[in-house]
């Protein structure tokens, strides 16, 4: 992947092109994966059918419970990086998963698995935390 | 490498000013003109998976921002932040940058940062680590960095949790329980009396645990600065030892309180400032 992409969904639309064409679902990924032991929905999966069902995810079409699974239990550990022989970034490849299974791409409404970590108050935290840790100044001259 | 650097410090990371006023008087340290940058309106947009718009929007204003500081090198305190802008933000906005970590930057100029280093810290101190930042392999840069400060003891395991840092474990709560485990073990085994995080999620949550183990939890940037002298306050750590709602309230005091808004100090920070790390 090479061409430069002016939005984000344009990368994306790239990346799950490139991931698709490349990877041959051998499940070296979910192997490496130090997480999978906290989810029972993970307790007797196959690697191959994971990896199938996300890149399904991939495909905008929902994919199988363990997929699920394993979506929910990542944690960005990136052992799955180094363990993929094509040279995939499969944590990306998770990730992008998680996207989808959110509803974020084009997987109706009602197919979606996960729930983004969208807080409301997320914001209005960070900067009542600001203001007691940082002066006016700071906040004008550095957060603005 | 530049001297003139922006310093992204992050949305999260607002919680330890005591961090991020260490960090910039490391950097200035060691000779490098820092713009810091950070809070709400640098925010990378990695929390809004769940909302592509706004993520696209939130990269396109960060990235144009720092575009507009001219300094040519951004310099990452926070490993979610670095992560994105490599794996997401740098591929659809013209960055005119150079991204770097932190820890890499000082350590590439340890031999300035260590003739600075001239108070003794008579601590035995263990570093808690993560392997799962793979973009920068920070844990022996941090170890690096802490064996400058004369009197020091660097106590090594190779105990290291999932995630780049502790607060991706929270969403498998089990997860957190045995990396919280893994780093009490082992700080004990080891007679640890300090436990050095190296990101500031982790010091938001384990900070915390000097209530009731036998060691203090203080990050690295906060370690190097005592060992030139200056002294920091951490209030985070301070505010959740205090353990009940009325030591919180007499801690944070009335005019924050105030300052932040009663019902979201009540309904958001109150219940955080109270919640313990479970093990």
């Amino acid at each position: 992947m090479t061409k430069k992409t002016t939005t984000l969904r344009e990368h994306l639309d790239d990346f799950i092109a490139d991931t698709l064409a490349r990877c041959t679902r051998c499940g070296k990924c979910f192997e490496a994966c130090p997480m999978t032991r906290y989810s029972d929905g993970l307790t007797n999966a196959e690697p191959q059918a994971t990896v199938s069902g996300v890149l399904d995810w991939l495909r905008q079409t929902p994919g199988n419970a363990e997929s699920v699974a394993w979506l929910k239990v990542c944690t960005q550990s990136s052992r799955c990086i180094d363990a993929c022989p094509e040279g995939i970034n499969a944590m990306k490849m998770v990730r992008v998963g998680q996207m989808s299974a959110m509803g974020s791409l084009d997987v109706p409404a009602e197919q979606t698995k996960l729930i983004g970590r969208d807080a409301k108050d997320f914001f209005r935290v960070i900067n009542a935390f600001a203001g007691t840790q940082m002066t006016a100044e700071e906040i004008e001259r550095w957060q603005r | 490498m530049n001297d003139k650097v922006t310093f992204w410090y992050g949305c999260n990371v607002v919680r330890h000013g005591d961090i991020i006023h260490s960090a910039i008087t490391l950097l200035e340290a060691v000779g490098i003109e820092v713009t810091p940058a950070g809070g709400a309106g640098y925010c990378c947009g990695t929390a809004k998976d769940g909302n592509l718009r706004a993520a696209e929007g939130m990269g396109k204003r960060t990235v144009e921002k720092f575009n507009a500081h001219g300094t040519g090198q951004v310099v990452s305190w926070c490993p979610s932040c670095y992560r994105h802008m490599n794996a997401f933000m740098g591929e659809y906005t013209d960055a005119q940058f150079q991204l770097s970590n932190f820890a890499q930057m000082l350590h590439a100029r340890r031999d300035v940062l260590a003739a600075k280093l001239t108070h003794r810290i008579e601590r035995r101190v263990m570093l808690h680590k993560h392997f799962g930042f793979h973009e920068v392999d920070v844990n022996p840069l941090v170890e690096d960095l802490l064996r400058l400060i004369p009197g020091l003891e660097l106590v090594t395991t190779e105990v290291s949790s999932p995630g780049h840092m502790c607060s991706a474990l929270s969403r498998v709560p089990a997860s957190l329980k045995d990396a919280t485990r893994a780093v009490c073990d082992a700080a004990v085994s080891t007679q640890a009396d300090t436990v050095a995080t190296v990101f500031h999620s982790c010091q938001r949550l384990l900070c915390a645990l000097e209530g009731r183990e036998p060691f203090k939890v203080v990050n690295y940037v906060n370690l190097l600065t005592e060992a030139m002298g200056l002294p920091t306050q951490d209030d985070y750590k301070d505010w959740k030892l205090a353990g009940t709602e009325e030591a919180v309230i007499a801690k944070v005091g009335e005019a924050r309180i105030a300052a932040m808004g009663e019902k979201l100090f009540r309904d958001s920070i109150l219940p955080e400032l109270l919640k313990q790390p479970a093990k």
